[in-house]
């Protein structure tokens, strides 16, 4: 295994992409997937950061507090995860569209800012308790948790990824997952049919924060310091571009997406500054040009023929004008 | 007589009490480099390549953008001067790190294991430092941090180096000195809770005010891109401190200076690093008056080498430097100054002379590092009078 990817290394490294950057292409992979199971049915939720940061903080807290293995941390983050989505899904998931991205974006807020008031809020309670001051320093508000040590391996990002998409590719197969379609498609419709729309809805919702968290674990033992500032609004709009950009007509889309939008910044590093304005441009052609996202079947073919017919216009256009001069 | 005015009295009387050591100016023009101490290098390559991780790009340009100039300027000096000998070049490879640990790891993967430079200047944030610094520590690279604030930099290992000042050694100076100008017994304290840099500043604020045995009244907190401060203020100016201590950025704190005074608070306004910045001065006007900073560098520093180094890099980008791009560019010099000294381009041998560096004359003043690896050098304290930064004299905080 080491050897294999010693070698996609290798073959990787003349774009500039070397062992780290192809980490955090892992990490992107698996959020991609997070996203995607909510697109999938529908629901265009953005709590997908804030779910990272609970993943990342409970993870760490699991390794560097109570020195559980990684692979125990990941557990934790992922249950506490998904023990927080429950409460959050049921009363947010009854919105859709737009209101459910603005809840979501709320909620992520909402996540940021007691994470950077936890112990504030904690010496309160003691000073309160205690009658004297106290100052508690656990999560470290903005400080961020440092010195997390670098544990993540490429193998478990890999195989994490592998397992996901095996579980992608039997949902989809499955009851669960032609009932996340059919609600994705019409809800009524789906409800009319007898799928019970609340229950698959909070479902996908507790299974895309479990993936988010299992992200954050891993990314936070990566880059060896957490603070609530990286899971804000902007990687919330990161994580939907890995959706645009690789599209959501099948499950390998966002995982391409993932991969492509963490490659994109070391790939184009000789552009320098101008970095920034090129991957919004390319972002943009896709959404103009490729509207189902890069993995889009249907989409690249209809490129195809839309060029094709041009071109015949164009042989056309020549042959009548070579008649029209005799 | 307004409090304020009081203020002003008692600290100009200070300011010009204290003995003002002047530096002895000699025939010719002061020059940067250790060119005595060190012999001419004899056994470097023809061109010794350095790296260089600052935020040129995203919402941290604002600091990226004048590091990577203040470098650009040093570079060209130290080669123009042969520094390194004859036939010597040193070049810089800039990367980008936009702000995000990720990029910042890829950055200094690049440099350290794909371009093989002898050492890395950077990165800009302190939370990069302690995402990309423990690979420069692995691969035996050294690394200097020109702005990095945050406690515990240098811990990372014996190749973490830094020449920006941490707050842990400009803040004490200045309440130490504030507390015995003005007699301060209580005080409140507004800080930004969001950002690390203003956080930071706000623990040292606090033991700093501890060990003055200045009392607390109240705390209060504000996040970044607030600009309503009312409510806090109100609160804060209510319990009647002798002082408002503030841990902001410069955006914040223009805004904090001037609705306190609005609120008919009078009183001094002690800031951090992030008040030491021209802007505060001209956007917060006359209410600026009587604001106290602490700071590592300041444009109005009496060094001589400062007043060369505003005036070149003036020259060459057309704007007055800052702080960041004053602590850059004396990085710049102090890693040349390394590799003259190690005679080297090996990255063991110029970590060695680099933490043997001692009384480097530079625009921050005499520049020394201590044993692990901090800069020690005079910080500045400065009052605001008239929209100027006035210096209050410069000591040392003892430890």
């Amino acid at each position: 295994m080491d050897a294999l990817i010693q070698a996609l290394v290798d073959i990787l490294r003349p774009l500039g992409i070397t062992e780290p950057v192809l980490q955090f292409m892992l990490v992107n992979a698996i959020l991609g997937v997070s996203i995607y199971l909510t697109l999938y049915t529908g629901m265009f939720s953005l709590a997908n950061a804030g779910f990272m940061a609970i993943g990342a903080y409970a993870g760490v807290a699991a390794t560097q507090f109570i020195e559980l293995p990684l692979w125990l941390g990941l557990i934790v983050g992922m249950a506490v995860a998904g023990l927080i989505s429950l409460p959050i899904g049921l009363p947010v998931l009854r919105l859709k569209d737009i209101y459910l991205a603005i809840a979501t974006i709320g909620f992520g807020e909402v996540v940021i800012i007691l994470l950077l008031n936890f112990d504030e809020i904690i010496s309160s309670v003691a000073t309160a308790l205690q009658g004297e001051r106290v100052r508690i320093r656990l999560l470290e508000g903005a400080r961020g948790i440092k010195g997390i040590p670098k544990s993540t391996e490429t193998w478990m990002l890999f195989a994490f990824l592998a397992l996901l998409m095996f579980l992608l590719w039997r949902l989809h197969k499955s009851r669960l997952g032609r009932a996340m379609a059919a609600i994705r498609e019409d809800e009524r419709a789906a409800a009319n049919m007898g799928i019970n729309v609340v229950y698959v809805k909070n479902v996908v919702f507790v299974m895309s924060a479990v993936v988010a968290a299992s992200a954050g674990v891993f990314s936070a033992h990566l880059t060896r310091i957490i603070s609530p500032g990286a899971y804000g609004f902007d990687k919330a709009v990161d994580i939907l571009s890995f959706a645009v950009l690789g599209g959501t007509s099948t499950w390998v889309g966002p995982i391409v997406g993932g991969l492509a939008m963490g490659a994109l910044p070391e790939v184009l590093r000789f552009l320098n500054e101008l970095r920034g304005v090129f991957i919004g441009l390319i972002l943009l052609g896709v959404i103009l040009f490729l509207p189902g996202g890069l993995v889009n079947p249907a989409g690249v073919r209809l490129l195809f023929r839309r060029a094709r017919r041009a071109l015949r216009r164009r042989a056309d256009a020549a042959e009548r004008s070579s008649h029209a001069a005799p | 007589m307004s409090l304020l005015r009081r203020v002003l009295v008692v600290l100009l009387i200070v300011a010009l009490s204290a003995p003002i050591a002047l530096v002895a100016q000699d025939e010719e023009e002061p020059q940067m480099g250790l060119w005595e101490a060190c012999a001419d290098p004899a056994n470097l390559p023809e061109v010794v390549t350095i790296g260089a991780i600052f935020g040129q790009s995203g919402n941290i340009s604002v600091y990226g953008i004048p590091q990577s100039q203040a470098v650009a300027l040093a570079v060209e000096q130290i080669n123009e001067a042969n520094y390194l000998g004859e036939g010597v070049t040193l070049e810089v490879i800039y990367e980008d790190s936009a702000g995000a640990n990720e990029q910042a790891i890829a950055a200094m993967t690049k440099l350290v294991e794909e371009d093989g430079v002898v050492a890395v200047l950077g990165p800009t944030l302190s939370s990069e430092a302690f995402s990309a610094d423990p690979i420069a520590q692995e691969n035996g690279v050294p690394v200097m941090g020109v702005s990095n604030t945050a406690g515990g930099i240098t811990d990372m290992g014996e190749f973490v180096f830094r020449n920006s000042l941490p707050e842990a050694s400009v803040i004490p100076g200045t309440i130490a000195q504030a507390t015995e100008a003005l007699g301060l017994e209580q005080v409140a304290v507004l800080y930004g809770n969001d950002d690390d840099f203003t956080i930071s500043g706000y623990d040292v604020f606090v033991s700093a005010l501890e060990e003055n045995e200045v009392e607390i009244l109240g705390e209060a907190t504000f996040a970044r891109g607030d600009v309503d401060f009312n409510a806090q203020l109100t609160q804060l100016v209510s319990l009647e401190p002798d002082a408002l201590v503030v841990s902001a950025l410069a955006a914040e704190a223009t805004q904090i200076i001037v609705q306190a005074r609005q609120l008919g608070y009078e009183g001094p306004i002690i800031g951090g690093n992030g008040f030491n910045s021209p802007a505060v001065l001209t956007n917060a006007g006359e209410a600026s008056d009587g604001v106290i900073v602490g700071a590592a560098w300041n444009i109005a520093s009496p060094e001589a080498l400062s007043s060369l180094f505003s005036e070149a890099y003036e020259e060459a980008y057309g704007a007055l430097p800052d702080q960041f791009a004053t602590q850059a560019y004396t990085g710049a010099w102090l890693m040349a100054t390394a590799i003259r000294c190690a005679d080297s381009a090996e990255s063991a041998d110029v970590r060695d002379a680099l933490a043997g560096i001692t009384d480097f004359a530079s625009p921050l003043g005499m520049f020394s590092f201590d044993e692990d690896r901090n800069p020690v050098h005079d910080p500045v304290v400065q009052i605001a009078q008239g929209g100027a930064f006035a210096v209050l004299g410069a000591e040392m905080a003892e430890e």
